[in-house]
């Protein structure tokens, strides 16, 4: 009997089963999509106890502003993130896939996840696609062997340093990091220093935009800045919000009222037989 | 052309105080050409939970037999309906399965999840999340949408003026786009009730 | 370099034609020719550059009364409405009107252009030019730029001598007589009720219910139109308008709708 195809919930990895079809649209001249894309400032640096990183809020999808605050900095095992910037489905999938894969790690070994561990995972995944995945990694972690911090490419290269940046913004920010970094900077030193560099993708680049988001990164611990500056509030909000001078004409109402859910007793007396 | 704009579509999704709107056009054309104005883009997946599917309709239509398929299969093994933030995941992943062949769909998701709290989110075609905390627009009158809602919205909203507000923004954006309009369908949904309305827009 | 169209010119050559005031007038408009050696390649460029305003509902016929001109009134690029009050009915002068569709700034200035040969051709010879010579003046005037990115798809309708008359004019140089038109990207729509429901001996009214009905349906099918159904009527003592309705609330004239009362689906108790 040949094989049902039964639509059922697939054990993983990409499908390609519409490519024919998109490739014929193409071909006819209907343009493919834009995606959603993170044009991005991500930074990170390391400091005498750790690293800390940092990420701006802004994701576009071309000259639209898709979300104002937005995380870029994501969550890799508990001593470990990574800042991601180009296309926000990868840099979201890749960062959850190796994320999931160190967890299953830890359970099998019993130990702390280490941040070389999780740069060989990223990386390979990556060079597997050959750039075709696009995410511009910044990550960075504390484990056993000390403070790492790592930038990975699209296409599967890695460099190993002292102080990265990444994304459209990594030019204005970087320029931050060469002029102030030295080694040895002590903590509040960092978190300023990573501020001003975001900062200063925020402002001299279009692409980024919106709060600073931080994280610290040290020895047995870490502290997630969600929006530890926002130097761009909204300035203007009518404080008489907005009134309608016509009505709403609708022509159909139906109104469904939810029924309640029932309540289960546990333990109750058993049925008769 | 951009395939989204093949049959045009217009999406957005509101919070309130402890209740979401979700709104549509109506129209579902072939290029300029309105083929029918009486076209439905939200779908019901449970009592509290819709789903938009703007851009390519048989892309979207596909993708809504199987985030059916997929939500009851669920229901038949946890017995319980999906969180919203659970469902987001879902169509996500089924969106980057696809990622260099993707469905050209752009998702507008909003439902009550635990304690009857809002949620909405959009994602683009290959399942980049968006998690807001007061509107989400997609279609091709998602320019406007985003202008008029940016400037019309206001937090804690009850039912009957998030209503107002997401028909005059969905009427007036689709009122500059070509490609949507003909109507608008709106779901404001409550924790006790679901309101079903249908607007009457500019037929042109 | 320069293309001389001076022999094409038709008007009568005014007294003391080196006058320098009528200049700019009587001489035929004529453009600079870019410095390109691919010119081919760069007027499909051009054509590409220049392209708003393309979506449109116009349409004219005779009857027995006169002529019946009609428009929408929507402006767009791409799938943005840019407008939904454009005068897509050119008034050329009292007696002619002339109608637009493809791009909006070529046909603006031509059909103003026209109007000043229009005056030029009546003072030189006492009387007022025939729709025929009116079209012709356009129609050559657009052969001459034909391939040069000019889009232009217009009607020229009115009174003359010999009563209405009705030419279709467009920028490939196409020049066509007839009694019924309709142009835009709605004409078929248009075309459809046109044809369905035209009889020569209509009386004004009826013409002009026929003409506003065919463009609310075009409007209602095709995307790009929309906005204002325009009428115009020309009759022997000039062009009149009759009516401008919003299509918005022509759709529910036509087709009236009562707000339902609320539906309450009971939950199953």
């Amino acid at each position: 009997m040949a094989k049902v195809e039964v639509d059922a919930p697939p054990k993983g990895g990409f499908s390609f089963d519409l490519c024919r079809r998109n490739d014929m649209l193409s071909k006819k001249g209907v343009k493919p999509p834009s995606y959603l894309k993170t044009g991005t400032t991500i930074v990170g640096l390391i400091f005498q106890d750790g690293v800390i990183l940092g990420a701006d809020t802004r994701a576009t999808e071309g000259p639209i502003v898709a979300d104002k605050n937005c995380e870029k900095i994501h969550y890799m095992a508990p001593n470990i993130y990574c800042c991601g910037a180009g296309t926000a489905a990868d840099t979201e999938a890749v960062t959850d896939t190796i994320s999931s894969q160190l967890k299953l790690h830890r359970y099998h070994t019993g130990r702390e996840s280490r941040v070389v561990t999780a740069l060989t995972l990223l990386k390979s995944h990556l060079f597997r696609y050959q750039g075709h995945v696009s995410a511009a990694l910044v990550l960075g972690g504390v484990d056993v062997t000390g403070p790492h911090l790592h930038t990975i490419y699209p296409h599967g290269s890695t460099d190993t340093l002292p102080f990265a940046t990444m994304g459209s913004g990594s030019l204005a920010a970087m320029a931050v990091f060469e002029s102030k970094y030295h080694e040895g900077l002590s903590k509040d030193e960092g978190v300023k220093l990573v501020c001003e560099a975001i900062c200063s993708g925020i402002f001299n680049d279009l692409g980024s935009g919106s709060n600073v988001d931080i994280c610290v990164i040290t020895k047995g611990q870490k502290e997630y800045l969600r929006n530890h500056l926002s130097p761009n509030p909204r300035t203007y909000v009518s404080s008489k919000g907005y009134t309608f001078t016509k009505k709403t004409e609708v022509l159909l109402t139906k109104i469904t009222p939810l029924k309640k859910l029932v309540d289960v007793i546990e333990g109750g007396d058993a049925m008769e037989e | 052309m951009s395939i989204f704009e093949y049959n045009g579509s217009a999406l957005v999704a509101m919070v309130g105080k402890n209740c979401f709107a979700i709104a549509s056009d109506r129209r579902l054309g072939v290029q300029l050409q309105t083929v029918a104005t009486d076209f439905q883009r939200i779908f019901k997946i449970h009592d509290k939970l819709f789903v938009g599917l703007s851009g390519l309709a048989t892309d979207a239509q596909t993708l809504y037999q199987r985030l059916v398929f997929r939500h009851k299969l669920y229901q038949l093994r946890e017995e319980r309906d999906m969180k919203p933030e659970t469902f987001a995941s879902l169509v996500s992943a089924i969106l980057y399965e696809k990622r260099f062949g993707p469905y050209f769909c752009q998702p507008v998701i909003a439902g009550l999840g635990d304690e009857d709290k809002p949620f909405i989110c959009t994602m683009d075609s290959i399942g980049a999340k968006e998690l807001a905390k007061d509107f989400v627009v997609a279609g091709t009158a998602s320019e406007s949408l985003y202008g008029a809602c940016e400037s019309m919205f206001k937090p804690d909203m009850e039912p009957e003026e998030l209503f107002e507000t997401i028909s005059q923004a969905l009427l007036s954006s689709v009122d500059r786009d070509c490609l949507s309009g003909w109507g608008g369908h709106v779901y404001v949904v409550t924790p006790t009730e679901v309101t079903e309305r249908i607007l009457k827009g500019r037929m042109d | 370099m320069k293309i001389d169209f001076s022999g094409l010119e038709s008007t009568a050559p005014l007294c003391g034609a080196n006058s320098e005031m009528f200049d700019g007038i009587s001489t035929s408009p004529s453009f600079q020719i870019p410095d390109t050696t691919d010119f081919d390649d760069f007027q499909k460029e051009a054509i590409q550059m220049v392209k708003p305003a393309k979506g449109t509902t116009t349409l004219a016929f005779i009857f027995k009364e006169g002529v019946m001109v009609a428009a929408d009134s929507r402006a767009s690029m791409g799938g943005y409405i840019s407008s939904q009050s454009v005068k897509k009915i050119i008034e050329i002068n009292p007696y002619m009107l002339g109608t637009m569709a493809g791009g909006a700034a070529d046909c603006q200035f031509w059909h103003r252009n026209l109007g000043i040969k229009c005056r030029l051709h009546e003072l030189a010879n006492k009387r007022r030019i025939s729709v025929t010579g009116a079209s012709k003046l356009l129609a050559n005037i657009l052969y001459s730029y034909r391939g040069m990115g000019l889009s232009v798809g217009t009607m020229i309708a009115g009174w003359d001598e010999k009563g209405p008359g009705l030419y279709y004019v467009d920028s490939e140089g196409g020049r066509l007589k007839g009694t019924k038109f309709s142009v835009g990207s709605g004409s078929p729509y248009a075309y459809g009720i046109l044809d369905s429901g035209y009889r020569y001996d209509m009386t004004v009214e009826e013409a002009a219910e026929l003409a506003r009905r065919s463009i609310y349906h075009a409007t209602f099918r095709d995307g790009a139109s929309g906005g204002v159904a325009s009428v115009y009527y020309v009759g022997p003592t000039g062009w009149k308008k009759l009516s401008g309705d919003d299509v918005g609330e022509l759709h529910y004239m036509y087709n009236p709708v009562e707000p339902t009362v609320v539906e309450q689906e009971m939950s199953e108790a």
